[in-house]
């Protein structure tokens, strides 16, 4: 038999158990949800590149064709993207990767819990799992297209800088303000299906806010919207760490990391508030 | 709390909201009321909304079980999930006492594209197994669904019947102490049934609790202790299950009747059927006969055009849709002489009512000669209810004797 704890389904009792012990359920329950998080990510995982020619591919061709589009309308004048430290090719694949861990899981959280069917309904299970596989296949694709940019930085004869050692950590907040803007868009989505239609389009707009196909710009409009935008530090740290080997904005860096960590808590805890919420309105 | 209660359920209300609008719209509502940390259960309902449960209260003990009957949309699903944890409670309060393991929707998160094998861990661990335990049981699992080689295709080629059997083997192999089951146990075929039915004896007789839904009257006779009658959301009756679904059956008759849209009609309208009724033996008209009274439908039909020798009939379905009983006067060899326009008559059929308790409908017919083509036919024109003293099961009350001789001669 296992434990023999008791346990009360009322109103409100999660807002009454109290602050700490609010959080203390929390943890303990993402560290039971362990297991399930892994197995929902490997669903998703094999689910996604089964019967599929390309596979894992897929992940790759994205990026290498909206950067070929880019050095296209470059070279044919169009854009003026102006002077990178690096090749172009090299600068513009690693932005569109670190800026795909975000647009892709917040796509993939989005849809977690409309995707995930009868099961949210019908069965009792954390459904903070969901989410956090769904974001776990952006981190998959990224690592993808890791090695294709390691290829590229061969082909181009660009050394990468001993910093990139660091990525993992200067990841990190990357993948916290996804799973905090995920946690609450796979809530809204839940309710409202133009979420799962917009969240594409917004990320894809986003991208254009955020310098990752282009060097940041040191004045206009565009500067100030940068300047704004915890992602564009946030990418443009990890890039640094690839290619100068220094933090170009460390303090802009440093705080845009803290606003990534309070999204992700705040958004986790109004997720576990809302999460039974979320059943009935599915 | 009672030592051996394993759930025990206080004043519970649940709000449901019917338009979609609304429901998005409170959705947000409550969403956002959580956010800034205040309580986002009113008792008070609003615009739209109402109690899919109200007010309920019951326990069960360990080595209980549980039925709860009643109409679609009565609110007993809505009970299940919430002692499952699904849904929170608007109002009240719901201690649960063990591991529950819930068989609500069997399958529920396979993925179509991944073997079964894969299916069954991610669908353990949904339900709550680790790796380990999965380990554990992985053969018993695949034994259980008689799914051989199967279990490495992908689950998509799977007939129906596989797919809930591996669905169901999964849910029923996490050892829990309470199990909900939510009318689950309506598919698959016999063997199957009959392996699901030996698995929950061995939950029964290992003291485990079991809330069962159903709308099979037979399985909460023959496998519960205890009934729950739940109607718009409030416990009507509760008790012996063969007196809870007597009652049930009683009530489903006047309600239907209300409430339940008319079966089709068709035929050619040269002569109608205007009226039919059910009367006792004594004469009375009535809704509810006992199984095993004799019974008359008395049906009216009015002649607009002359009819030649037509067949008047019969047909009886009980509450699952089946043919229970048929018959019709050409089959009884009568042969009518011509009936004129504007002529009324009664047909009255009169029989012993060897039917298990249910609801049934009847469809009374004028046909033409030929057996085919109909004057008129009317479906589900009359409905009502058999109850039994005595249980039996099945669809009819051959009302057997018995007797047991110890005698090996003892010829019957």
């Amino acid at each position: 038999m296992k434990k023999d704890k008791i346990i009360v389904y009322s109103p409100d009792r999660l807002i009454k158990i109290g602050f700490l012990n609010l959080w203390k359920e929390m943890f303990s329950s993402l560290f039971q949800s362990r297991e399930l998080i892994w197995r929902l990510f490997l669903r998703d995982f094999s689910a996604k590149y089964r019967q599929s020619l390309l596979g894992v591919l897929w992940a790759i061709i994205n990026p290498i064709i909206t950067v070929g589009v880019f050095i296209f309308l470059n070279r044919a004048g169009i854009l003026n993207i102006g002077e990178t430290s690096v090749p172009y090719p090299v600068f513009a694949l690693i932005g569109i990767s670190i800026y795909g861990i975000f647009s892709t899981g917040l796509s993939a959280s989005s849809n977690c819990i409309i995707g995930a069917g009868p099961m949210v309904v019908k069965i009792n299970f954390p459904k903070i799992s969901l989410v956090i596989a769904a974001v776990g296949q952006s981190i998959v694709e990224f690592l993808v297209r890791l090695v294709l940019i390691m290829v590229i930085f061969i082909i181009f004869g660009v050394v990468p800088k001993w910093t990139a050692i660091f990525l993992p950590f200067t990841l990190l907040p990357v993948v916290l303000i996804t799973l905090g803007i995920g946690f609450i868009l796979s809530l809204l989505g839940g309710i409202f299906r133009d979420i799962v239609y917009g969240v594409p389009l917004l990320t894809t707009l986003l991208l254009f806010l955020v310098p990752a196909l282009y060097p940041a710009p040191s004045s206009g409009m565009l500067a100030t919207l940068n300047k704004w935008n915890p992602l564009s530090h946030l990418v443009t740290g990890c890039r640094d760490l690839l290619i100068s080997g220094a933090l170009s904005n460390p303090s802009g860096f440093l705080v845009a990391s803290i606003l990534s960590i309070i999204i992700f808590l705040v958004s986790w805890r109004i997720f576990f508030l809302s999460e039974s919420r979320i059943a009935e309105r599915v | 709390m009672m030592n051996d209660s394993v759930i025990r359920v206080e004043n519970v209300s649940k709000k449901y909201c019917r338009g979609l609008k609304h429901t998005m719209m409170y959705g947000i509502h409550d969403i956002a009321k959580n956010v800034i940390g205040q309580s986002s259960h009113s008792e008070k309902l609003r615009n739209g909304e109402f109690w899919a449960v109200n007010d309920v209260s019951f326990e069960v003990r360990r080595g209980e079980t549980l039925g709860l009957i009643g109409a679609n949309g009565s609110g007993k699903s809505t009970i299940l999930k919430m002692l499952n944890g699904i849904f929170m409670p608007d109002k009240g309060r719901i201690e649960i006492n063990g591991r529950v393991g819930a068989l609500i929707e069997v399958g529920a998160g396979f993925h179509p594209m991944l073997t079964g094998r894969e299916n069954v861990y991610i669908n353990g661990s949904i339900l709550g197994m680790t790796k380990k335990e999965i380990d554990r049981k992985f053969e018993e699992i695949v034994d259980f669904a008689d799914i051989g080689d199967f279990i490495d295709s992908p689950v998509k080629h799977y007939s129906s019947g596989m797919y809930v059997r591996l669905g169901f083997a999964v849910a029923v192999h996490c050892e829990p102490d309470i199990l909900l089951i939510d009318e689950v146990l309506a598919v698959g075929d016999e063997e199957f049934r009959r392996k699901c039915m030996s698995k929950l004896n061995e939950f029964k007789s290992a003291e485990k609790a079991i809330v069962l839904v159903s709308h099979s009257m037979e399985l909460i006779q023959g496998y519960c202790n205890r009934a729950m009658w739940v109607d718009a959301g409030v416990i009507k009756d509760t008790g012996v299950p063969r007196d809870v679904i007597n009652r049930y059956f009683r009530n489903a008759v006047g309600i239907m009747q209300n409430s339940e849209v008319k079966g089709r009609r068709w035929g050619s309208g040269d002569a109608e059927i205007t009226d039919i009724r059910l009367f006792n033996h004594e004469g009375k008209e009535v809704e509810i006969i006992e199984s095993g009274e004799e019974a008359l439908f008395v049906v009216r039909v009015r002649f607009k055009k002359n009819a030649e020798n037509p067949i008047f009939g019969i047909l009886l379905r009980n509450s699952h849709g089946a043919w229970v009983y048929g018959t019709n006067t050409m089959w009884h060899d009568m042969k009518f002489a011509t009936f004129h326009a504007g002529e009324e008559i009664t047909v009255t059929f009169r029989q012993r009512m060897n039917l298990v308790g249910d609801v049934y409908y009847i469809d009374p017919s004028i046909a033409y000669p030929d057996g085919i083509t109909s004057y008129d036919w009317r479906e589900n024109a009359l409905k009502f209810s058999v109850v039994t003293s005595k249980r039996v099961v099945g669809v009819s009350n051959l009302d057997s004797c018995i007797s047991v001789q110890r005698k090996a001669d003892g010829q019957p």
